[in-house]
């Protein structure tokens, strides 16, 4: 139903503003510079 | 239209893993755009990959919700959450047919001539359960003294991150090679094995294993761009079914989970009974199969 997924972007649009202004991005900005070495099972 | 769909996937995954200079300077991008998601599944530990891994993010956020220093605020990781539901409400499992990098390399595996297989309709059921433990449950469970997690998907199962991540990563830091253990070549059999099956499965991992398909797929059925099947046009003809790379019959469920919107079945079908477009806000056009509620 439409309505429903127009209320879902609306919710998910208000988690992401919601993220960006509790510190998400600069979380996720430190996280993508950093070398992550899970993918070959370390650390 | 299949065309158009090779040519955005070549520029997509080509387009996110284009920082070249890696050899030459820090061994991964390191700019502003590592802010940003990746719609598919991309690591972003790949040394060419500009932006960061949409289920590495989550698993992050997850693991360190129970870290805190004294005085913070832990991240919920709302910004992910909101972004990765935004395009699942909006499409769906689109990301997966047209921007995916290893769905793309699964798609090329699929045209070497081989005998082709089904594959056994319960193990779709799977990769829910890849989303719920590895993804969510064993990130926030499993904690050191310090009460941070590790990324469980990335490192037991990953094999994007295994491809994309790992052997390019350790090719460009051989002092790396020192610390594989059995994490790591558990995952390189784990990515052989997917890679091989793909020559005669199609997309065995993103119909089996892949929680990101799992999260996109559970907006298949309210998704505002959508499949519709109209019923008056269609002839059964299986014309649709032989052409889907995740098996799925179109005129028994077009809203599937498992649909990847490839749009394979557009093409094939001759009679204009496969429709795609917005959903209409009204319900569907007359003779249309309703909408699943």
């Amino acid at each position: 139903m439409p309505k429903r997924a127009i209320w879902l972007i609306i919710l998910f649009t208000l988690l992401f503003l919601l993220g960006v202004n509790t510190g998400d991005l600069e979380f996720l900005n430190n996280l993508g510079n950093t070398i992550c070495l899970s993918c070959i099972g370390v650390g | 239209m299949q065309t158009f769909r090779w040519l955005v996937q070549t520029l997509v995954t080509l387009g996110t893993n284009s920082y070249l200079l890696f050899p030459f300077g820090s061994v991964i991008y390191q700019g502003p755009l590592k802010a940003v998601c990746h719609p598919g599944l991309n690591c972003y530990s790949c040394p060419a990959a500009l932006l960061s891994c949409p289920v590495g993010a989550v698993q992050n956020f997850v693991a360190s919700l129970r870290f805190s220093a004294p005085g913070s605020w832990p991240h919920l990781g709302t910004m992910v959450i909101g972004y990765l539901g935004f395009i699942g409400t909006l499409v769906g499992r689109l990301p997966c047919g047209w921007f995916c990098p290893f769905g793309f390399i699964q798609d090329l595996l699929f045209k070497i001539r081989s005998p082709k297989f089904a594959l056994w309709a319960p193990l779709r059921w799977v990769k829910y359960g890849v989303l719920v433990i590895l993804v969510l449950l064993l990130p926030l469970l499993l904690i050191d003294r310090y009460g941070l997690g590790q990324p469980w998907f990335c490192k037991l199962l990953c094999p994007s991150g295994t491809l994309l991540g790992a052997i390019p990563l350790i090719l460009v830091k051989p002092d790396l090679w020192q610390t594989l253990g059995f994490y790591f070549w558990n995952k390189i059999t784990i990515l052989a094995i997917l890679l091989v099956t793909a020559v005669f499965i199609s997309r065995p991992f993103c119909r089996v294993l892949c929680p990101l398909g799992a999260f996109y797929g559970l907006f298949s059925r309210m998704t505002l761009v959508h499949l519709e099947y109209i019923p008056g046009n269609c002839v059964q003809c299986q014309a649709c079914v032989r052409v889907c790379p995740t098996g799925v019959k179109p005129y028994e469920d077009a809203h599937s989970p498992e649909c990847i919107m490839c749009l394979r079945c557009l093409d094939a079908c001759a009679f204009h009974a496969l429709d795609f477009g917005l959903r209409q806000y009204m319900g569907d056009r007359p003779g249309s199969k309703p909408v699943n509620s």
